[in-house]
């Protein structure tokens, strides 16, 4: 009699346990739609970030952030000297940046030469990346092509 | 006496596994349906986040683009000219919304567009980069959406 006791006694702690783990599972679990909401429409902001700076010009020139960059990577005499662009570009990304997150933007040629803004700001592990390519006419005529990586991270 | 007591302690015994046994499934069916609710609550609000990611697209893409007098479509650039004809309310999925609409740009205050949010009604607000077609210039922007179930 004493054992069936003690059987009954553990199977009922066991049962609780499992309703424990269960509850704290569900709990756990039941975020993550809201979570990968939440992750899309960031995603969708670094893209967004991407066309802006492709589209919207740099003050006081008729030229896009984007073309202005690719254009010191590649170019001798670039229509926006490169201390302005610096400037322009890094107010730029401060103000498009969400709350609590930090944009950076990479230009790479082919030949390896990197301009980045805020280089100064680690990524956290948690980012998103737009990445894109801008042609231009080199200064011999031929077609450069330069790599634009757009980085949106929370900052830690 | 003795075989009394005995069924008496039984008896006891077997009311109390009984009593924990109810507990344990009444538990078990609150957790279930707590679960089930807030499944449903956090789905809403999915539905509601995307929705609002749509409407932006939808604005920025298509509704407030920049037009040019060739007719060339400038995608995610926006001109407020394209306001005077725009309808606060979209419908996405078989549910309709209605959304309020702010534009603003460096060194600017935020302008708002449309009808308030109402206050007993979730709502979800979603801000994106993008460029501005002002004084025949493109410049950088922000574009605020907040929308609602009707």
């Amino acid at each position: 009699m004493k054992v069936e006791g003690v059987a009954d006694i553990l199977s009922m702690a066991f049962m609780f346990i499992l309703l424990v783990f269960g509850a704290v599972l569900i709990n756990a679990y039941s975020m993550r739609p809201l979570r990968a909401a939440t992750d899309r429409q960031l995603e969708l902001k670094c893209e967004y970030t991407y066309e802006a700076l492709e589209t919207s010009w740099v003050e006081p020139y008729t030229i896009s952030f984007l073309m202005a960059a690719t254009e010191n990577i590649v170019l001798e005499h670039p229509t926006v000297p490169g201390p302005y662009l610096r400037s322009a570009m890094e107010n730029a990304l401060d103000y498009l940046s969400p709350p609590g997150y930090e944009i950076s933007s990479t230009f790479t040629n082919d030949g390896g030469t990197t301009l980045t803004f805020n280089e100064n700001k680690a990524p956290s592990s948690k980012q998103f990346v737009r990445s894109g390519a801008v042609s231009i006419m080199g200064a011999s005529g031929e077609n450069v092509v330069v790599q634009v990586v757009i980085k949106l991270f929370s900052v830690s | 006496m003795k075989t009394s007591d005995l069924g008496v302690r039984m008896t006891l015994t077997q009311i109390l596994k009984m009593l924990v046994a109810c507990i344990l499934v009444i538990t078990f069916i609150l957790v279930s349906a707590s679960a089930y609710r807030q499944h449903r609550t956090i789905s809403s609000l999915a539905k509601l986040t995307d929705a609002t990611s749509s409407i932006v697209t939808q604005l920025a893409v298509d509704q407030l683009a920049h037009v040019d007098e060739t007719g060339k479509k400038y995608s995610y650039a926006l001109d407020m000219v394209r306001l005077e004809n725009l309808k606060f309310e979209s419908e996405i999925g078989g549910e309709n919304f209605e959304f309020q609409i702010s534009i603003s740009y460096q060194g600017s205050e935020n302008r708002r567009f449309g009808p308030e949010p109402p206050e007993n009604s979730t709502n979800c607000s979603l801000i994106v980069p993008c460029s501005l077609w002002s004084n025949n210039r493109f410049q950088l922007a922000k574009l605020g959406v907040i929308a609602w179930r009707v």
